[in-house]
């Protein structure tokens, strides 16, 4: 210590001498301990930092190596929260053609605050939206407010024009918006949306839920091609005959699917309360009132094959029985009388092709109340159908069952239901007995629905053959479609008008099934209120409106479901489709 | 020799914070590409959204059926152009055949020379039979068939070839 101090007090001492080491000095007592402290503290720092560095390099190794690189950035303004989903899933048809669509739709707004010139900014802004007025949008921004609404839903064309327009203070908010590309033509069945894409009708108000958060598009049972003929069809009879509206629909007989379903007249659901420059003097209600599946009517004559099914399936009347049809019925202040009158004794299979109302009710009086109700509730004609739809319309019928409404329901009057409850019951007659419910959603192929056997297939044959007897030689000659072999039914009704039967208003309407001899598909088609035109000679019957035009429809949509020809007077066919009660003779010999 | 230890880990320290630093601008300039992809992504899926429903409206069947009408004038299929089968279509008939009976039919040849199909449903539950037949140069493959008489159509045809095996 003496020495050291001496070295150093030296100020001769050069810069850079160093002087040789000393002697060591060991320090002892409490300066010893005190090194022995500092050098333990410094280790136990040393071990802290160590492990530290540790746990960085293990966590940039698990980064890079484990993790493979997929960790989220946490810088927040690269962030994307989630990925674009459409609130609404889609809805596409049968063959993926799409029904409705969510699309990104910008608004236009603007923050007066911003804008300079809002003078210049209206003149410019016209230029892209020409039905806007200049002084509106001058007078929204220069409201003082620091957010005006200028236009809500632009398309892709319109928002590039306003972007180059470049005008500061002009600011788009993105909204959805739901598009459907077909219009009218699916309007009922589709339905429409609201305010935030909530479903207000059709599909879109019943299926909201599954729609709602969907990834995939929701595919429908409906083919477009089909649904556009139905409705083009539709649309000309409706026009030939200046009726009040119309119906139709097309089901898979075995599956239940529905193919095509139209009511008219329809309206727009991309803008479901704005004029229609096709239905001028159409009120709104009526053009969104769903004939199909809401309205309830009394269906007339058609109904006669219930009648009809109902006999055979109870044993009560077999395909030979006869009723008495020379005179009309007298029952209260009713009379009931034929149109296609005969006055004679009818066998059950002239019943059906003559439609014979008297002998209808006849055949239903054999068989009773007891058994008609039963049987029309287990066709479930006595219920509300269910379907993909919330409109739907409950059955009318009377509550206590007297004879006189077994009498009238023989033939379609007394009791109303809707024309989707009618084919599905109509499906079950020709099927071979197997009522399915109804769906508006794709099945997958070759799959068909647990049913409910509610008629024998004995009597579904016998009803194949019956119906093919109306088409082949009643009162639905029109309805033939060569080589597809049609059956069915003609049915015309009078409209109940007040507490009245109203002579001159009608409800024209066939059901076709084809081809009959192994059942496919089912047309429903239906007039409201026909006036007979020079075509026609004086008729507005089913006869003459709906069965040339289900005729038409079906020659239209049989190569698209890809239903083979037959020649219709092959043995095989013939032998299929033969009555058992004529044992071959001609019908005008019989 | 301090010296040298001092420079190599001030060298170090500076490497080190140098690449940490080109590391995470490198970093932070890669995630302002994947953010604007995914922006870009998500204006395409829209644009995409938009034209797959353009696409539904201008192919929608009204316009089509107009299109159709304007330019090609197409009507549906009738009924009488579906129900020609195979059996409808008539054979050719070589006019040799009708004066000359010696001379072998011709189709008789060609039947000769093709292999008949070996995909007898039979043949395939006895895998030795089988082997045999899809060889192509085996003689019973290339048997010529019998033929009952001579056919009429095509339909016929198949069914005797059939019935002949």
């Amino acid at each position: 210590m003496i020495a050291r101090q001496r070295l150093d007090d030296n100020p001769c001492r050069p810069r850079h001498f160093k002087p040789p080491p000393c002697s060591a000095t060991v320090p002892d007592g409490p300066a010893k301990q005190a090194l022995e402290a500092c050098r333990n503290r410094l280790l136990v720092t040393g071990a802290l930092f160590a492990l530290v560095f540790a746990a960085v390099a293990l966590r940039i190794i698990e980064i890079v190596a484990v993790g493979g690189g997929t960790a989220e950035s946490q810088i927040g303004r690269f962030r994307i929260v989630a990925a674009p989903m459409p609130s609404h899933a889609d809805i596409v048809d049968r063959n993926g053609n799409v029904l409705a669509a969510s699309l990104d739709s910008p608004s236009l707004y603007g923050n007066p605050k911003q804008i300079v010139d809002a003078a210049e900014v209206a003149r410019k802004l016209v230029r892209v939206f020409p039905n806007l007025r200049v002084d509106e949008i001058y007078a929204k921004l220069t409201s003082g407010k620091s957010f005006v609404w200028i236009k809500r839903h632009l398309t892709p064309a319109e928002q590039y024009d306003v972007n180059q327009l470049g005008i500061p203070g002009l600011e788009f908010e993105h909204e959805e918006r739901r598009v459907y590309p077909d219009a009218a033509l699916t309007s009922h069945v589709i339905g429409y949306t609201g305010v935030d894409n909530a479903g207000f009708a059709g599909v879109e108000r019943a299926l909201d839920g599954v729609l709602k958060g969907r990834r995939e598009p929701l595919q429908l049972s409906l083919d477009l091609r089909l649904q556009y003929i139905l409705r083009e069809e539709l649309q000309r009879v409706a026009d030939d005959f200046t009726a009040k509206g119309g119906a139709g629909l097309i089901m898979d007989v075995n599956t239940g699917e529905i193919l095509a379903m139209a009511s008219l007249p329809d309206f727009d659901p991309n803008h479901p309360g704005g004029p229609d420059p096709d239905h001028t003097g159409i009120s709104l209600a009526d053009r969104m009132f769903d004939r199909v599946t809401l309205g309830v009517y009394e269906l007339g004559s058609i109904f006669k094959i219930f009648t009809v099914a109902m006999a055979l399936d109870y044993g009560t009347a077999t395909i030979t029985s006869t009723y008495d049809a020379s005179h009309p019925i007298r029952i209260g202040r009713f009379t009931i009388s034929d149109y296609h009158g005969k006055h004679r004794v009818l066998s059950v299979p002239e019943i059906l092709m003559y439609s014979s109302n008297i002998g209808a009710a006849r055949m239903a009086v054999a068989a009773g109340a007891e058994k008609q109700r039963e049987f029309l509730a287990r066709l479930g004609l006595l219920k509300t159908p269910k379907i993909e739809i919330s409109e739907v319309g409950a059955p009318h019928y009377p509550a206590k069952w007297r004879e006189v409404n077994v009498m009238t329901i023989a033939f379609g009057h007394g009791i109303s239901v809707t024309p989707l409850s009618f084919s599905t019951a109509a499906c079950a007659l020709v099927n071979g007995g197997i009522l399915r419910q109804p769906t508006l959603v794709k099945l997958p192929m070759g799959y068909a629905p647990q049913g409910q056997q509610v008629i024998s297939t004995r009597t579904s044959e016998q009803m194949r053959r019956l119906m093919r007897l109306v088409v082949e030689h009643g009162t639905g000659t029109m309805a033939a479609a060569p080589g597809y072999v049609v059956g069915g039914k003609t049915g015309t009704a009078d409209k109940v008008s007040g507490r009245h039967y109203a002579e001159r208003k009608l409800l024209s309407s066939f059901v076709g099934v084809f081809p009959i001899n192994d059942p496919k598909y089912l047309v429903l088609t239906m007039v409201d209120e026909p006036h007979p035109n020079k075509e026609s000679h004086g008729y507005a019957t089913a006869g003459w409106t709906v069965a040339p035009a289900t005729s038409r429809i079906i020659e239209r949509i049989a190569p698209l479901l890809g239903v083979q020809p037959v020649d219709e007077s092959a043995p095989e066919v013939q032998r299929a489709l033969m009555v058992e009660s004529m044992q071959g003779k001609r019908i005008e010999a019989y | 020799m301090v010296k040298l230890s001092t420079l190599f880990w001030m060298l170090l320290v500076s490497t080190t914070g140098f690449a940490m630093f080109a590391v995470k601008y490198g970093v932070q300039s890669l995630e302002e590409e994947l953010y604007r992809t995914k922006r870009a992504t998500i204006a395409e899926e829209h644009a995409i959204r938009a034209d797959e429903a353009e696409w539904a409206y201008l192919t929608r069947p009204e316009t089509l059926d107009e299109m159709n009408r304007r330019h090609l004038s197409l009507g549906p299929i009738a009924t009488k152009q579906l129900r020609i089968t195979l059996g409808d279509i008539p054979m050719r008939v070589a006019s040799s055949v009708a004066s000359d009976a010696s001379v072998e039919h011709p189709l008789d040849n060609a039947l000769s020379t093709v292999p008949t199909p070996t995909d007898a449903p039979t043949s395939t539950e006895n895998p030795t039979e089988d082997a045999e037949l899809v060889k192509p140069s085996a003689p019973k493959a290339l048997a010529k068939p019998v033929l009952s008489r001579r056919p009429r159509s095509l339909d016929e045809l198949i069914s005797q070839v059939a019935a002949s095996r």
